[in-house]
């Protein structure tokens, strides 16, 4: 599904040129869960983002399925990313002026998916996360674990191929934490190819592979299953 | 989609109250002065144009050379109108008017005076006012008929039929209603309530291609050039008489706005306020809109999240956009609505205040695209930048709240944005002073006679007829001081003459001296200064004949001591006996003239009376008793002369209450933008004010440090505004022959009161600021 090569990424100040990626290279096979860890600054979140086609590599290749998309013009990438990706953040991202049911309807108002089709769809991926009871509070009223199951909510109501995920359970504590990684865990096992950013040795036992990273480079790969 | 736009606009909306009922009422009061002047501007812009085929009436003016200079007059001569009609195949109709006058009608019991005119035959072939009853055309042309307006025939006739009844015109002849016609729109410059055939006042002396004293329009054939009837009209003056005029045509819709003609062309006269005022109505929309965009962007970095989320969820920039786009147009709904709330509450004062009859109708098309083009504009204008802005920066950045990129050039917008505002406030304010300044000048310049305790009666009637035992009496009142009779008012004088000659004159010369006939006491009762000589006085017969001169006069004709000196005029060849000082005889507009006033009682219109200090009640009263006594048929009527001098300024002074007005509201609005824009900034720097006060900074630094940026932006715009309001002052003080000098002061005082407004402004804020507690500052990281 998605194949890197000698993916290159910098970033310039007016002195200095920072690496943020260098000649990375490795695939990810349509249904896996692959977990990517490394220290802070080690270049993780810069891939992250060039995988979700919200930023763009400086070098080398991208094949996402089956299609180069380095160098895709914004307006490209933003139509790819909106009906294949979803994206979970440890900051949630949800936006504070809407309320859980229309932070959930978003995607699909952006994919043009007609009113009905919308409400339908919506409230049954609430359901799913069990946070139906919640659709009319706006994001401050809920406790940190509600307002993650809302963002898987909304990353997920597009049946995207691929959900990138940052640090999921960063700001949640371990029950809650546990519970967005068998969210997560439920969805890679109904075919959804997850890629998760992530600190904790924990976490990333869920997944089928760990890619370690250091200084924009691959150092090991672990397979677990 | 949209739904989903609107509906995060509004909550948006909700949720910053302070920063929504600022934009909001700012859009408000700079739609709300919009609208106003555009409707003055559709009402000025309407004028004459609801005549039908008004597209080919024309105003007949006529081009003379004086001098080597085109002079270009709106007064024609008599036989003009039945050679224009004989000569020129492109006129289908020509019509000669002699100028308005408010005159007597009596019906039965019922007498009041009217404003009506003399007009030839083919008036209502000119203009096509509808008839109510009777026949206009056909009324006009029969001897000792009139037509009357509906106002009229309800004053006098109420229920019953006008037509065949008849009414006696100025105490003097009957004539038979034989036509009424539907009142004459007051956006009409040709205004009556009644007409009467022009040969009714025709007199021998007015056949004279010399005298011009009448209004000619024509209508030309519907498929006829005025330029080809310009053509033929060159032949006409070479053809009747021997007389450098060229007669040229005016479109009857530019009359009103097109007043001044200068080297023979339209220069002007209304149509420069037209455009003053709307460039006025723009900047003050602009400065609204300003605000809008300042906040907008200012607070763009509490968006951004937003943003970056609905990008990440596969929101474009198209969309993004348009999310923008229909925030800054709801913002701007909100702000039309409450503006077109202010204008059905302030429009009758509006109306009142230009004493026009301005209305606001929202179902007429005009209006109707005026307001939605308006609301688009405005909502563009706000909301373009944002939107443009916001909806480019990378969703990373945005997510990451790093704003900084474009947040430089942001930021040094803003500042350029307050300055731009700042420099129009403070321009409106400096011509809000000039322009009182020279109105005050003119209020109360010494015109170089009295225009306080004066009365002006107009002589009609028994009161003409008996003007001499009238004057009598009225001196017995112990209330009058002195009363003298004139042609018309001393301080507007209209009337002037080519006729001046004296022995040493070069024959090329050509002089236009203005002329007024008066009675015996003029210079007494309007307290003018003599330079030589005497008034005209009863003790020499001879002064019938004699002329009295201005200065100016005596200059134009080289003579330093004219007093004894024979000059030829209106009453031949006779001597000057008195020199009177230099007094402006027109608005402070004009330069003084030279001048000669002969002396013939019996052309006298009216009688000015000068009353005894603190009795001018008295005096009222007694001149009402004697009025009753000799005019028993006339309503008793005066005007005061200060008052008369006031009407002269009507515009000038309509002109200086706009600006004032305009000017405050420019103001309002800016500093309602600062104040938004300082609480902002205050609420921005919370933690940086926090580490200062943590670090020793006295509230007093963090004031100077908050107020000073916004200072320095206000003291740019002075330096800015100053220049250009100058030369625009400057130019508007050209118009006046008589004006006040610029002075530093005036930039010196408006700048001062827009700092110390500004410094009000924000250092509220900063004070709010820097007196919080610092720990709260620090803990919000």
């Amino acid at each position: 599904m998605i194949k890197i090569t000698d993916l290159e990424k910098y970033y310039r100040t007016e002195e200095v040129q920072t690496v943020a990626l260098n000649k990375l290279s490795f695939d990810v096979r349509e249904g896996e869960f692959v977990a990517i860890m490394g220290p802070s600054g080690c270049g993780k979140s810069t891939l992250l983002n060039i995988l979700g086609l919200l930023d763009d590599p400086d070098g080398g290749s991208f094949i996402f399925n089956g299609i180069e998309v380095s160098g895709f013009n914004e307006r490209k990438r933003a139509n790819l990313r909106k009906h294949n990706i979803g994206f979970v953040f440890q900051s949630f991202n949800l936006i504070d002026e809407l309320t859980v049911y229309e932070n959930v309807e978003l995607p699909l108002i952006y994919t043009g998916v007609k009113a009905t089709d919308r409400k339908n769809r919506v409230h049954e991926v609430l359901e799913k996360m069990q946070i139906m009871h919640r659709r009319n509070h706006f994001p401050q009223q809920l406790s940190g674990g509600q307002q993650q199951r809302v963002a898987v909510a909304r990353a997920v109501v597009n049946n995207p191929k691929l959900i990138l995920a940052d640090e999921p359970t960063g700001n949640l504590d371990s029950s809650n934490g546990n519970e967005v990684m068998d969210l997560l865990t439920e969805l890679n096992q109904q075919g959804t190819t997850i890629i998760m950013v992530t600190h904790s040795e924990h976490d990333a036992k869920f997944s089928h592979r760990i890619i370690r990273m250091l200084d924009g480079q691959k150092v090991t790969e672990n397979v677990l299953v | 989609m949209i739904r989903n736009y609107f509906k995060i606009a509004w909550r948006n909306l909700k949720k910053n109250k302070f920063y929504s009922i600022i934009n909001i009422s700012g859009l408000a009061l700079g739609m709300f002065c919009s609208f106003l002047i555009w409707f003055w501007v559709k009402d000025e812009m309407s004028y004459d144009r609801f005549y039908p085929g008004y597209e080919d009436i024309y105003f007949v003016r006529c081009n003379s050379d004086f001098n080597g200079k085109v002079v270009t007059s709106g007064l024609t001569p008599s036989p003009l109108a039945e050679a224009l009609k004989k000569d020129v195949p492109e006129v289908a109709f020509v019509t000669k008017l002699a100028y308005n006058r408010n005159l007597l009608i009596n019906f039965g019991e019922k007498a009041g005076k009217e404003n009506g005119l003399y007009a030839s035959d083919d008036f209502f072939d000119v203009f096509r006012l509808p008839a109510i009853a009777g026949n206009p055309k056909d009324a006009l042309v029969s001897p000792d008929h009139i037509v009357i307006t509906r106002n009229v025939a309800e004053k006098y006739f109420r229920d019953i039929s006008p037509l065949g009844k008849t009414i006696r015109l100025n105490n003097d002849k009957d004539y038979t209603v034989g036509a009424v016609i539907e009142n004459i729109p007051s956006n009409s410059t040709v205004q009556l309530d009644w007409v009467v055939n022009f040969k009714e006042t025709e007199q021998e002396w007015m056949q004279l291609w010399g005298n011009t004293m009448l209004r000619t329009y024509v209508r030309l054939h519907p498929e006829a050039a005025p330029e080809n009837a310009e053509i033929n009209m060159k032949g006409i003056y070479p053809k009747y008489a021997d007389m450098d005029v060229i007669p040229i045509l005016q479109p009857l819709k530019d009359v009103r706005l097109y007043s001044d003609y200068k080297n023979g062309k339209p220069s002007g006269g209304g149509i420069e306020y037209i455009h003053i005022f709307m460039i006025v109505a723009l900047f003050i929309l602009a400065i609204a809109c300003i605000n809008f965009m300042n906040m907008a962007t200012a607070r763009s970095s509490l968006r951004a999240k937003e943003v970056g989320i609905r990008k990440v969820v596969g929101a474009g920039r198209n969309s993004l956009f348009k999310q923008f786009i229909s925030e800054s147009i709801l913002t701007s709904l909100l702000g039309l609505l409450l503006a077109l709330g202010l204008v059905k509450l302030m429009l009758p004062a509006f109306s009142r205040f230009l004493r026009r009859p301005i209305e606001m109708d929202i179902t007429d098309p005009t209006t109707l695209i005026s307001i939605i083009v308006l609301l688009l504009i405005t909502g563009f204008l706000s909301g373009s930048y944002p939107a443009l802005y916001l909806s480019a920066i990378s969703p990373i950045h945005n997510l990451k709240n790093k704003l900084k990129p474009g947040f430089l050039n942001a930021a040094f917008l803003r500042k350029s944005l307050v300055v731009f505002q700042f420099t129009l406030s403070i321009f409106l304010i400096i011509s809000m002073i000039v322009i009182n300044g020279q109105m005050q000048y003119m209020r109360s310049e010494n015109l170089g006679l009295d225009r306080e305790r004066v009365l002006s009666i107009p002589l009609e009637g028994e009161l003409y007829n008996k003007m001499e035992p009238f004057k009598q009496e009225v001196l017995r009142s112990a209330a009058i001081e002195n009363a003298t009779t004139s042609a018309m008012l001393p301080i507007d004088i209209g009337s002037s003459s080519g006729d001046l000659s004296w022995p040493e004159k070069d024959p090329d010369l050509q002089t236009n001296v203005s002329v007024m006939h008066v009675g015996y006491d003029f210079i007494q009762t309007m307290n003018i200064e003599l330079a030589s000589g005497r008034d005209f006085s009863k003790d020499f017969r001879t002064d019938s004949l004699a002329y009295l001169i201005n200065e100016s006069t005596a200059e134009l004709m080289g003579m330093e001591d004219p007093v004894g000196k024979q000059i030829s005029f209106w009453n031949g060849e006779a001597p000057v006996i008195g020199m009177m000082k230099d007094f402006h005889i027109q608005s402070l507009h004009m330069p003084i003239t030279p001048l000669v006033l002969c002396l013939d009682p019996l052309n006298s219109s009216q009688m000015l009376v000068k009353t005894r200090a603190g009795k001018t009640a008295e005096a009222i009263q007694d001149l009402e008793k004697l009025t009753r006594k000799f005019n028993p048929n006339y309503p008793f009527e005066y005007h005061f002369l200060d008052t008369e001098y006031e009407k002269l300024y009507r515009t000038d002074t309509m002109i200086s209450t706009l600006i004032r007005y305009f000017g405050i509201l420019a103001m309002v609005i800016s500093v309602m933008g600062l104040l938004a824009l300082a609480a902002f900034t205050a609420e921005q720097r919370t933690k940086e004010i926090g580490i200062r006060k943590v670090l020793g900074a006295s509230v007093t630094n963090i004031v100077t440090l908050l107020s000073g940026n916004f200072t320095r932006l206000v003291l740019i715009s002075i330096v800015i505004a100053s220049p250009i309001a100058w030369y625009t002052m400057h130019l508007w003080l050209n118009s006046f022959a008589y004006s006040i000098e610029l002075q530093w002061w005036m930039f010196i005082l408006a700048g001062s009161v827009v700092i110390l407004i500004a410094w009000i402004t924000v250092s509220g804020q900063s004070i709010k600021a820097a007196t919080a507690n610092p720990v709260k500052g620090l803990r919000s990281e």
